[in-house]
């Protein structure tokens, strides 16, 4: 991918950008669904991987991880950290917490700059 | 850093990193029951304790630490993760761990730089 030359000052993680289309994936998926345990496999690889994609489109030099918990409402306490060990001048991460009635949807996106 | 092209171990070990993850929940959260008030205490110690015993490995890699836990009570809980990077040099690993009273799943990816 040669024509790419990004000069790594200007390389800065847009995370408006990411949480808009993680936000759009996630809506066009779970929007007006009830939790369904047989469906939620299914949902959760297509969150992740339609978010993946529309993030490659962006065509930046990254490499990316998009992690996603979806997890029914029923009054069971759930709590997630990360940490993060990389370069903060051009990582990135964004997390987008989404819910409806019957479900909770956390998606995590980290983009990491490739140097070349 | 250029020692480290010298042939040094520089693949992301799975079991390597699996058996810090483990160390990392046992020693945060191993006899203990669910309590929401000490629950995003026991997070942050997981991923630090992990991250920091990636770190001190000295391979050329960023990592990116991320733990989950939740009160058993029935309810379900799915998860899913997508990566774009390198295939040759990249890699993660994911551990399941519970009790009577919790669920932690912690994932670690590692990227080479």
């Amino acid at each position: 991918m040669e024509e790419f030359h990004p000069h790594n000052d200007e390389m800065i993680f847009n995370a408006d950008e990411a949480h808009n289309i993680v936000k759009e994936c996630i809506e066009s998926i779970l929007g007006k669904a009830d939790y369904s345990h047989d469906k939620v496999n299914q949902w959760t690889a297509t969150i992740v991987e339609q978010s993946l994609t529309h993030l490659v489109k962006l065509g930046k030099t990254y490499k990316y991880i998009v992690t996603c918990a979806v997890m029914q409402k029923s009054g069971a306490g759930l709590h997630t950290a990360s940490s993060c060990f990389w370069d903060t001048t051009t990582d990135g991460t964004c997390t987008v917490r989404w819910e409806n009635r019957t479900m909770n949807c956390i998606v995590n996106v980290f983009a990491v700059a490739i140097i070349l | 850093m250029d020692e480290f092209q010298s042939g040094e171990e520089t693949a992301f070990v799975v079991d390597e990193v699996s058996n810090i993850i483990k160390e990392a929940i046992e020693g945060a959260i191993g006899g203990n029951a669910y309590q929401h008030s000490k629950v995003n205490q026991w997070t942050t110690s997981v991923v630090e304790q992990t991250l920091s015993q990636l770190t001190k490995l000295g391979k050329p890699f960023k990592y990116i630490v991320t733990c989950v836990i939740m009160q058993k009570n029935g309810a379900g809980l799915h998860t899913a993760s997508s990566c774009f990077w390198d295939n040759s040099s990249d890699g993660n690993c994911t551990v399941r761990w519970e009790n009577k009273t919790m669920y932690c799943i912690v994932s670690a990816f590692g990227l080479a730089i």
